[in-house]
Formats: C-alpha cells, sequence, structure tokens
C-alpha cells in the first residue's frame, strides 16, 4: 500500500511518499503563513516528481504544529463557556483558574460550577440540583454560546455527569460544539479540564482546517482517507481531529522519533533531531517515545497531555562558533543561516561552517571556509561532540549503550559524533518527521481508579483492557492487530484496600488499510 | 514579618526542597493561598517565642491522599469553617495557627485561615520537614495530646476525635479520611502559647522562603545552586548541606503497603560507569545508600533536585530516567533527642539499623 506523511513545521513542510516500509520519494517546501499553500507544495512537486497515481494511494498523514502555534499565539481562539461539576468541593478553584490573562480572556468570562461529580470510591459527591442545571442551560441559550467544555470530578471513572449535561445541552443548543473531559485527559481535573478548555477553543479552527485541507487533497486527485497525528504518536481520522484539535500537541517530537524508529528498525535507541538552532534528543522505548512525567504547560497553561521526554540543547546548524571553536551555540542565526553563514558567502562561523570545512557536509561553497584554521575546525569539532555526548549521557537510561540515530536537517553536524553505541544516520533522515507520520498508528486509552490487590488484580487490568481496546476500535483500528502498548500503576498513597491508579494504552494498524510490511512480520 | 502573595512561590518551592520527598504538589493550596492573601492585609508570620504562655494555639492541616485532592478539589472556605467548628467544639477561640509541616499544601492551608480570620501563623511546624504519621511530630514526642481534634470533609461534615494517644489519633483520623472521601482538614494539637514553645521547629516557613528563593533566584544546573543552598543550611538549626549522589534514575518500583507509598529508588552515574545509589522511600525519601554503606538516614533530611532546573521534586514525580541529584542534610536537633527517635529512627520505620547523624556518615 502507498501513504503520504506531510510534517508541518516552523521553517519547513515535508512530504513523503511510502510504499509499505519503503520510501519512494521525499520533498521539502517553505513553510506558508497560510499553512496550506506550503502543504500544497510540497504534495504538488511530489506528484511531479513522481508521477505516481493518485489513485494508488490509500491514506495520507498529516503532522502540525497550527493547533499548539494558535494558542501559544492566541490565535484563532473562539469564546468558550466553562461548566464544571464538582460542587461543594473546589469552591475558589473556578475553571481558568491560574491561567495567564490574555488566554482566559480570549476564551471569553462564562464559567459556571454545579453541584455533583463522584469521589474516589465511587460515591457522589452531591445530588445534582435540577434548577441550578435548567439555569445553566438557559443562559447558554440566552447568550447563544457556540462551544462548550464540560468536566467533572473524577470523570475518567464514571463519566456520566459529564454525559448527561451534554445531552441537556445538546437538546437545547443542537449546534453548540462540546468537549467533554474525560474524552480528552487523564486524572488530574484541573489539568483535564484545562485540556478541554483548549480543545473547545480550537474546534472551530480546526473545522476549517480539516475542511480546507481535505478539499485540496481531493482537488489534486486524492480520494483516499486522511488522518492526523496526536501527541501519543498515533493517529485520529478527519472526524476525530476536527473534535479533538488539542490532541495534536507535541505530536512533531513524537513524529520525529517514530520516524527514526521506521528509518533504522531500532526499537530502543537515542534519536536526536538536529535542527537550525536546538538539537532535541528523546529516547526510543520499544519504538515508541519516552514520555515525561512533568506538568506541561502549552501557552502557559496546565495540561496533563502525555509528550515525549525531550532535552533541548543548543546546538543547531546556524548556531554561532566563538572563542576559536571554544564554544557553540546556544545563539544561532536560525532561518538566516543561508545568508549569514560563511558558506553562503556571509561573515558569521556557524556550525554549518565548521561540518562543511571538516568536508562532513556539501552545502554553499567550501571556497569560502578554504581558509579557517584547523585549529579552529578541530577545536569546534571537540565542542560540539562534548555538548552532544553530555546530552546523549543524560538521556541514556540504563548501563547498556543505545544506538544513537540521528534525523533532522543538521544530523550532518554529528556525523563524527563518537558514542558508545553504534552511530546510525539514516538515508532520508531529514524528513523523518513526515515518515513518522506516515507509519502512526491507531490507539485508544483507557485510566480508571481501582482497588488492587492480587486477587482482583488481572480481573480489573482486563477490564481496563477492554476499555482502552474499545476506545480504539472507535477510533478505527483493525481489531485482529490490537496490542497492549503501555501499562502504567500508580499507588495511591494513605488509602487502604491498595487503591491504584491503572492507564492502558492499545495500539493497532488503521482498519480497512494494509499493514506496512515490518508490522506484519512482528 | 507580613507574608503576602508575592512570597508564595518562595515559600511554596523552598517547602517542597524541607518536604523531603513527600507533602504532594502544593499547586492547589498554592492558587487558593493566593486568593485568600490577596483579599486580605497579608497574615502576620509571628516567632513562637512572641507568644504569651497562656495563649491558645492548634495546628491545622490537610490529612489524606494528595492523588486524590487531584480530583477532590479543596475549597477556600474549607481551613476557616474547621478552625470554627473546632473553636466552637473545644468552647475556646484560638489565637495563633501552626503547620503540622513544612512541605507540600500544609505549609500554605494554616495561611489561608490566617488570612480570612486575622490570626497570625507561627513561623515554625511540627516536623522541620515532612514525616508520614501524627505521632512523629514534636508535639506529641513532647508529651502535648493531638486531640480534641476536629476534622471536616468537603461539604462540611465534621468529625471529633479524643483519644487516648498519638497513635491512635492517628490509626483513627486515617479510616475517618477514607469515609470522608479521601481528603480532609483537620484541627488539632490545641495547646497553650508554653507548651507550644517546648515543642515548635523554630522559624521553618521564614526558612522556606528563604531556600525557595535561592532556587528560584539561582535556577540551574543543580550542582552548581548546591554552594549558595549550602551556605544558608549551615546557619540553619539544620546544619551542613552535603550532596550524597548525581545519576539518573535507572530502577524504580512503588506499591502500597499499608496505605503508604512503599517504593525504592536505584540510581546510576550519567555515563554508566561507577557505584549506584539507592534510595528506601516511604512517602518521604527515607534511607539513601550506596551498596551496604549508609550516606543518610531519617529523621535527617533527604531531597532529589533535578538536575537541569535544581527544582526539588516529590517522591510520587520520581520516574524512570529523571537525571537528579541527591542531597542531605541533618535535621533539627530536636529531632536527635532520645524520646524523639522513639518515634522516628529508622527502626520506626522498619529499617534494621540505628540512626546515626549525617555529619557522622558522610
Amino acid at each position: 500500500m502507498r501513504r503520504i506523511g506531510i510534517d508541518v513545521g516552523g521553517t519547513h513542510t515535508d512530504a513523503v511518499l511510502l510504499e509499505g516500509d519503503a520510501v519512494i520519494a521525499t520533498t521539502k517546501a517553505l513553510t506558508s503563513t497560510d499553512v496550506l499553500t506550503g502543504i500544497m507544495t510540497a504534495l504538488e512537486t511530489l506528484i511531479d516528481d513522481t508521477a505516481f497515481d493518485p489513485t494508488e494511494i490509500e491514506a495520507v498523514m498529516l503532522g502540525t504544529t497550527q493547533f499548539t502555534n494558535a494558542v501559544i499565539e492566541r490565535r484563532e481562539l473562539t469564546e468558550v463557556a466553562a461548566i464544571r461539576i464538582g460542587m461543594p468541593s473546589g469552591d475558589g478553584l473556578p475553571p481558568k483558574v491560574g491561567w495567564p490573562d490574555d488566554i482566559a480572556g480570549a476564551l471569553g468570562d462564562r464559567v459556571y460550577m454545579l453541584r455533583g461529580g463522584y469521589l474516589y470510591d465511587g460515591r457522589p459527591i452531591a445530588k445534582p440540583h435540577e434548577r441550578e442545571i435548567e439555569r445553566v442551560v438557559d443562559d447558554l441559550v440566552d447568550k447563544r454560546v457556540e462551544a462548550v467544555a464540560i468536566s467533572s470530578a473524577f470523570s475518567p471513572m464514571n463519566p456520566e455527569p459529564e454525559l448527561e449535561l451534554a445531552r441537556r445541552i445538546e437538546e437545547a443548543l443542537p449546534d453548540t460544539r462540546i468537549t467533554m473531559s474525560h474524552r480528552i485527559g487523564r486524572l488530574g481535573l484541573l489539568e483535564r479540564e484545562n485540556a478541554a478548555l483548549l480543545n473547545a477553543s480550537l474546534l472551530s479552527f480546526a473545522d476549517g482546517v480539516v475542511t480546507a485541507f481535505i478539499e485540496a487533497i481531493r482537488a489534486r486527485g486524492l480520494m483516499c482517507r486522511f488522518f492526523v497525528s496526536q501527541n501519543d504518536g498515533t493517529l485520529m481520522d478527519a472526524e476525530f481531529a476536527r473534535q479533538f484539535p488539542a490532541l495534536t500537541f507535541a505530536s512533531g517530537p513524537t513524529n520525529s522519533l517514530r520516524g527514526a524508529s521506521r528509518l533504522t528498525g531500532l526499537d530502543d535507541a537515542i534519536v536526536i533531531d538536529i535542527g537550525g538552532t536546538t538539537s532535541d534528543i528523546g529516547v526510543l522505548q520499544g519504538g515508541f517515545p519516552r514520555e515525561s512525567n512533568v506538568v506541561i504547560e502549552v501557552g502557559g497553561v496546565r495540561t496533563n497531555f502525555r509528550m515525549p521526554d525531550i532535552l533541548a540543547i543548543g546546538l543547531g546548524g546556524g548556531s554561532l562558533v566563538a572563542r576559536g571553536g571554544m564554544s557553540v551555540g546556544p545563539r544561532s542565526v536560525g532561518h538566516r543561516l543561508v545568508d549569514e553563514a560563511m558558506v553562503f558567502g556571509g561573515d558569521t562561523l556557524t556550525a554549518t561552517d565548521i561540518a562543511v570545512a571538516e568536508g562532513a557536509a556539501e552545502i554553499g561553497d567550501p571556497g569560502y571556509v578554504a581558509e579557517l584554521g584547523g585549529d579552529t575546525i578541530a577545536s569546534a569539532r571537540a565542542t560540539m561532540n562534548d555538548m552532544l555526548a553530555r546530552g546523549v549521557d543524560t538521556m541514556s537510561p540504563g548501563e547498556q549503550p543505545l544506538p544513537v540515530v540521528l534525523v533532522g536537517g543538521g544530523a550532518i553536524l554529528a556525523s563524527s559524533f563518537d558514542t558508545a553505541g553504534p552511530l546510525v544516520h539514516p538515508e532520508q533522515a531529514g524528513v523523518a518527521n513526515a515518515i513518522g507520520a506516515a507509519i502512526a498508528q491507531i490507539g485508544g486509552e483507557a485510566e480508571r481508579l481501582v482497588p488492587y490487590d492480587e486477587q482482583n488484580r488481572d480481573a480489573n487490568l482486563q477490564q481496563i483492557c477492554e476499555l482502552a481496546t474499545a476506545q480504539a476500535l472507535r477510533a478505527g483500528a483493525r481489531p485482529d492487530t490490537l496490542r497492549v502498548a503501555d501499562i502504567e500503576e500508580t499507588a495511591m498513597s494513605y488509602m487502604d484496600g491498595n487503591m491504584a491508579r491503572v492507564r492502558v494504552k492499545v495500539v493497532g494498524e488503521i482498519a480497512g488499510l494494509g499493514a506496512p510490511a515490518s508490522e506484519a512480520a512482528r | 514579618m507580613r507574608l503576602s502573595v508575592g512570597d508564595l512561590d518562595d515559600l511554596s518551592l523552598g517547602g517542597v526542597f524541607l518536604a523531603t520527598g513527600g507533602g504532594g504538589d502544593p499547586y492547589v493550596s498554592y492558587l487558593l493561598a493566593q486568593q485568600a492573601l490577596a483579599a486580605s492585609d497579608g497574615v502576620d508570620l509571628i516567632s513562637a517565642d512572641t507568644l504569651d504562655d497562656d495563649a491558645f494555639v492548634a495546628t491545622i492541616g490537610g490529612v489524606g491522599a494528595p492523588s486524590v485532592s487531584l480530583e477532590l478539589l479543596p475549597s477556600i472556605g474549607d481551613p476557616l469553617k474547621a478552625l470554627r467548628a473546632f473553636e466552637a467544639h473545644v468552647g475556646r477561640s484560638v489565637d495563633a495557627l501552626v503547620a503540622f509541616e513544612v512541605g507540600g499544601g500544609n505549609s500554605l492551608v494554616p495561611l489561608i485561615a490566617a488570612a480570612q480570620s486575622g490570626l497570625p501563623v507561627i513561623d515554625g511546624d511540627g516536623m522541620g520537614r515532612a514525616l508520614p504519621e501524627a505521632q512523629m511530630m514534636t508535639f506529641p514526642i513532647a508529651g502535648i495530646s493531638p486531640t480534641p481534634a476536629l476534622a471536616i470533609d468537603y461539604e462540611g461534615n465534621a468529625a471529633m476525635f479524643d483519644s487516648g494517644s498519638a497513635q491512635t489519633y492517628e490509626r483513627h483520623i486515617r479510616a475517618v479520611t477514607q469515609a470522608m472521601g479521601g481528603m480532609i482538614i483537620a484541627v488539632e494539637h490545641p495547646m497553650t502559647g508554653e507548651a507550644l514553645k517546648s515543642a515548635v521547629v523554630r522559624g521553618t516557613l521564614s526558612f522556606s522562603i528563604d531556600i525557595g528563593r535561592i532556587l528560584r533566584e539561582r535556577r540551574g544546573l543543580a550542582p552548581q545552586l548546591l554552594p549558595a543552598l549550602g551556605a544558608a543550611f549551615e546557619q540553619s538549626q539544620y546544619g551542613a548541606l552535603v550532596e550524597l549522589y548525581t545519576g539518573k534514575v535507572v530502577d524504580y518500583a512503588s506499591a502500597i503497603v499499608g496505605g503508604y507509598d512503599v517504593g525504592k529508588a536505584t540510581l546510576a552515574p550519567f555515563d554508566g560507569d561507577g557505584a549506584s545509589l539507592t534510595i528506601d522511600i516511604r512517602n518521604e525519601y527515607l534511607v539513601a545508600r550506596i551498596g551496604d554503606h549508609i550516606l543518610a538516614s531519617v529523621p535527617d533530611l533527604i531531597t532529589v533536585l533535578d538536575y537541569e532546573t535544581g527544582t526539588p521534586i516529590n517522591a510520587e514525580r520520581l520516574r524512570f530516567g529523571q537525571r537528579v541529584t541527591v542531597v542531605g542534610v541533618g535535621c533539627p536537633d530536636y529531632y536527635r533527642t532520645a524520646r524523639a527517635l522513639e518515634v522516628v529512627a529508622p527502626r520506626c520505620f522498619g529499617f534494621d539499623f540505628d540512626y546515626v547523624p549525617i555529619e557522622q556518615r558522610v
């Protein structure tokens, strides 16, 4: 089968055409302000270069930073009514508490707190008040609210209060878009509610992006299915993406790691993605990124999305080389590399110039760096290798040295990097992100707080696996390819009866598509 | 000293350091304290020694599983509600509030009630760090009964305690906490100013602010923070700070045993060469050792700092692969007395060795 992966980055939009595991063609275009033009330029180049028959393409996968950037730049956000069910608990901690003023303001000032929700042991916090609910729904109708985020205490364990309120609002306001927190986040009410609010505020933008993209690929004769990549390395289909745009946050680093895994066939490795300004070092565990466990802020708002654990160090292709090579970075000429670097006739010595002077790269005109002193080159090389070595040591999980995979446009900087494990610099390393998007799978996740001891552990675990499987099937996974990718068990302190928080992730191939060769062989 | 909103960041951050892995994430208590203080003229943080001997003091704080309050959010009125119910129950007005422990949300709960009632808060606490059980506080060690005590839940239901011993009270309040939704606010240890002075660990809230300021202003690689932190500890009742280890977490396992997070973390050097360090955990970091050689143990303080930023890390946030610097520091002298060691020595946590002060170990 053939698929196309597209990665929209800050500078470049990359596209790749894959046949099974094999990369048939790759292309790079500049990312345009409207994003879509850049995507179409990349697609058209790919079509022209390969002269493939568009009807043979089975799917297009898009990895994009548009929704993250909309939150960071406070663009394209719509007002959202925030409704929390959990009173009398949480009085004084209303939705959007602790948010930066500008983004809180962008979402408007409609905030409601209702009685209800559940406790850790499944008992209700309070009986809902019918009149209270009526008043809120009437107010939403009155104000013609277009987007609503609903959260409820312990809703990952019992979503009924969120579902019931959503039904009431749908009855009264059939066109209003609703995000329920239990569909988007895990335990941690404030962070889950924040995720639901950001998501709801992006729904209208997501509709526009998805519709425009589908129209554009259809206009090029691509009548296939279309998916968007999520932060956990799995895909969502177009309809799901319209409902959950916030799940694309941080999908870029994930795609880069997953692409590196596919390019090298390695499931466990350190991956260095070298760009213009930084090197992002991540870790592959079992073919997926190792995840960070800290609270992740998106645009200054705390969320509890799972994001890859990335160490960014200030070394990239545009990094400034100073003090005779003793210092490299963190300052960088960034995208002005093509004007300011010496190999392009500029007068700034950059990391790229060192790589060209060493003969490790063919970029610009090597004549401009022919006069560069051998001491400076050797010293800068030692500095860069030392920076990378420290980063890799820091990220390495255990005593056994892991292979190090180089990807990204600046990967040539590290070609003589000396590591304990093997150094792998795959061909097509420059488009690893787009490949990562193309090969992503469909996943499902479930999380519950359960009594947990030797007697009921297996039964509870099986039940949570079934919930995760059901979610993966709803998202469009093929039943015979599903496997449990991750089980996380967190014990709860100060509780008898061994309560534990258990989270299960299930992944599989997209239903209706053939599995790539290496997946099928596993 | 008059506490205002501007002090809360440093107080919370420094508190996580002194909490030695325990105490939970102070974020929601921080948000509530921020609002309570902003709505007040500030809170007087007073030295225990300025208090009249016949003044009436009580401790106030949260009891329960920190993970529960991630969903069952606390309310801004709860601490004052608990205080007023307690006063009605004992028939007397409280003159000043004191924290159970420094660290986590429990440094901040007294400030919320104080901002709303106008009462002062004692610059000090009943632990000088965080410890898991009520009988481990300095007050019961000094013979001050934790009861009569009162606890309220999220909807204002109250439970009163009158217990024969601190151990009994601990057992009962744990059971009640579970029945009340997993997290409650308790007011306990009614005592005179004179009794307070005999047992309180002095100056710990203002010291948290000092430590928090150093961590914030010098945020960066942990080993580079240590000289400034060390200088602050050297001049305090805790004494010299010792860097025990720098490395990454290569193994981490925890399980619930008897209602506690019991676990063990193993750390290895970044480059993999050299001896590994193990840390025993029971909510707090209790023992740090390389092989059979013990570097530090409870009641001395063991704290784990994020290597990149110097930020202290709670035990529940410790994870495989994390890069950390581990430091140790002595406990306040009170915990080195024979009477205190009866309830906080390593053997009280199930370890088979006696307490040796950190300065004699390292």
